[in-house]
């Protein structure tokens, strides 16, 4: 991989409400044209998080850079950088087009020829005077300038014709990409996203996902998202920060933090998973559910007492004569495309994902392949 | 719904009826005729005679007296009324209920009794002079500005609370949204928050402008007698028992009530500034 420019670094943040760390000494870096999410439940700290990095809230500790600038104490409107709010936050009171054009709209002269370019305002003035490029026929320039780009801006999000609409008169999902929209015309270096898909139902919502990370790549703006939707932040993803309790649990690639849970926090809230005590007998070699299985990739102290992670989907299914464990099925469930068995096995019940459908009381033989078998380390306070 | 609530509801239907629907036909009907207490019953009869009174002098400076002090008072309720809304509504403060109760704590006294203490403190001689001195008001009663502070005192609140609701109405995430997109929190203001609470000031400009117009218990007292509104003139009329002028002169008055009814349903379709 490239290497890439930080774009937003948090080091050693904190923020304290009422004697409690919302958000816990957290460092962070964000590079340039990355999706990041910060995933978690409510309450562990990524809104607020987001909040920070907005300029909402002032971390009490710690410090907010962006652009190798420290940026603690700036204003939210001295920002580079735009937010898609949880449930839109649209101006009721103006129409879809002024909604866009809004930010827009209230900026002062000079950050607008800025933003514009002085030089081409400048021509394209001279060009309607047919001589000097008058006051006047500059602003008339960079007002045609922003309805073209707020325009633009509702064309990407394809709401073309809804201009005029009110913004109550539209649904949650055309509500959404109006402030989309809105925050985009901007051409923000950073865009933030605060749940922004948590209202729509599925369909939308996934589809949403997908134009999502379409126009990140597009774009090339930074993405902060924050969502509580583990299966979301898988999607769209290059990153993913898993938070709790203020605390950042793990970071990295969707795929490593899926394979790799840190730990039992981890596994558990990324999507289903058995976690099964263990013991790391040697190299490659792990023991549970009594049986010596195969391993690969992990260095414990022979005898470790490890948590073995497997995912439902990752076990193989085979004869009862020629499996490694051997159990019943207790639990059936067809799902669509899968069957959601639960398996007991001595004590324990395993979940697991099979195309093949099984009666409830048939007996069940297991198999799993070395790469499939995750360890952690077992966590004492738990 | 059951039959026994509907039946609670009825005697205030009827004393709806009786002294309000009635008395206001009636008043309509007295309007267009020449009754006064001078003539038996038997001689009434409809005519239009008498409405030449709207066009007389004294009518017509009483009409510009009432909409002059309706309007500074409304603008002047508006200016000062507004950002003591938006401070409660800023303000840190847990039980906003308490604040707002404060602020019309003085509507729990009577009018008139509030108005004649006012009386007092606007006097050479008056009460707060005898107790610590001096009186920052003293030696301004019968005056125009006399007349304006009262009225601005007393309906100051009805300008606070519905702009107070209508700007705690305001989603604080609109404010981010303004911010976020690069807007200083004093044009957000501007922009964002004076637009949406202008609903409240509508309802609270009618609700100020309204009684102030028609009223008639503070010009007097505190003019002395000096400044006559409309509301004086019609109080004249029926004390002197010309009941079809005074009728004909609250007739034109409930024609601008109506009128500003009519505004305030255009603005607040659901009828939620009004308290």
């Amino acid at each position: 991989m490239e290497k890439k420019k930080a774009l937003i670094e948090l080091i050693d943040v904190t923020k304290t409400y009422d004697d409690e760390n919302v958000v816990d000494n957290i460092s962070l870096t964000i590079f340039e044209n990355e999706f990041v999410t910060l995933l978690g439940p409510s309450g562990c700290g990524k809104t607020t998080t987001l909040r920070m990095i907005a300029g909402f809230v002032q971390p009490d500790k710690g410090s907010v850079i962006i652009n190798g600038k420290l940026f603690n104490d700036l204003p939210p409107y001295a920002r580079p950088i735009h937010t898609v709010f949880q449930r839109y936050a649209l101006f009721p009171h103006l129409n879809v087009f002024d909604n866009v054009a809004f930010g827009l709209n209230n900026r002062s002269w000079d950050y607008l020829t800025h933003f514009f370019g002085l030089d081409e305002v400048t021509e394209e003035a001279i060009k309607i005077t047919g001589g000097e490029p008058t006051k006047a026929a500059m602003k008339k320039v960079v007002k045609s300038k922003i309805d073209k780009a707020v325009r633009d801006a509702l064309t990407m999000v394809k709401l073309k014709g809804f201009e005029n609409r009110k913004v109550d008169q539209i649904s949650g999902g055309q509500q959404q990409r109006v402030a989309l929209a809105r925050a985009l015309v901007n051409r923000p270096q950073i865009l933030l996203l605060d749940e922004p898909l948590a209202a729509l139902d599925l369909k939308l919502r996934q589809a949403m996902q997908y134009e999502l990370k379409e126009m990140q790549r597009k774009l090339g703006i930074t993405f902060v998202f924050v969502t509580h939707d583990q299966e979301e932040a898988m999607t769209m993803s290059d990153r993913i920060v898993v938070m709790k309790d203020g605390v950042i649990q793990q970071l990295g690639t969707p795929k490593s933090i899926y394979n790799e849970p840190v730990n039992r926090y981890v596994a558990n809230f990324i999507g289903e998973s058995n976690i099964i005590p263990g013991t790391y007998v040697k190299k490659d070699l792990v023991n549970f559910l009594g049986v010596d299985f195969a391993c690969m990739g992990y260095n414990f102290a022979d005898g470790e007492k490890v948590d073995v992670v497997i995912r439902p989907e990752d076990f193989d299914v085979v004869d009862v004569t020629k499996a490694k464990i051997t159990g019943k099925v207790i639990f059936s469930l067809f799902k669509g495309v899968h069957n959601e068995l639960e398996v007991q096995i001595g004590e324990t019940v395993l979940l697991l994902h099979t195309y093949e459908s099984y009666e409830i009381g048939q007996p069940i033989g297991l198999s799993i392949d070395p790469y499939e078998i995750h360890m952690m380390k077992v966590e004492v306070n738990e | 719904m059951n039959k026994l609530y509907r039946g609670l509801a009825r005697p205030y239907q009827i004393w709806l009826i009786i002294l309000v629907f009635i008395p206001l036909l009636a008043m309509v009907l007295i309007s267009i005729s020449n009754y006064n207490a001078s003539l038996s019953l038997s001689e009434v009869q409809i005519t239009f005679a008498d409405w030449d009174l709207l066009f007389q002098h004294q009518t017509l400076v009483a009409f510009k007296n009432s909409l002059v002090y309706a309007s500074l008072t409304t603008i002047i309720s508006f200016v000062l009324g507004y950002f003591v809304a938006y401070q409660i509504k800023q303000s840190r403060i847990k039980n906003k209920f308490i604040i707002l109760t404060i602020i019309i704590l003085p509507m729990w006294s009577n009018l008139i009794l509030r108005t004649e203490g006012l009386l007092n403190i606007m006097e050479e001689n008056n009460i707060l002079k005898s107790i610590i001195g001096f009186s920052l008001l003293g030696n301004i009663a019968g005056t125009p500005f006399a007349v304006l502070f009262g009225l601005v005192f007393t309906y100051m609140p009805f300008m606070i609370l519905p702009i107070y609701t209508a700007l705690e109405k305001i989603d604080i995430s609109l404010e981010e949204a303004s911010q976020d997109l690069g807007v200083t929190p004093f044009k957000t203001f501007w922009k964002v928050i004076f637009p949406l609470s202008l609903k409240g000031v509508v309802t609270g400009s009618i609700m100020v402008f309204l009684p102030t117009m028609a009223g008639f218990a503070i010009p007097k007292i505190l003019s002395k007698g000096n400044i006559v509104l409309i509301g004086n003139i019609i109080d004249q009329k029926f004390l002197y028992t010309t009941f079809n002028d005074g009728s004909l002169l609250a007739v034109v008055i409930l024609i601008v009530i109506l009128g500003s009814l009519l505004i305030i349903t255009r603005f607040d379709k659901e009828g939620e500034t009004l308290l």
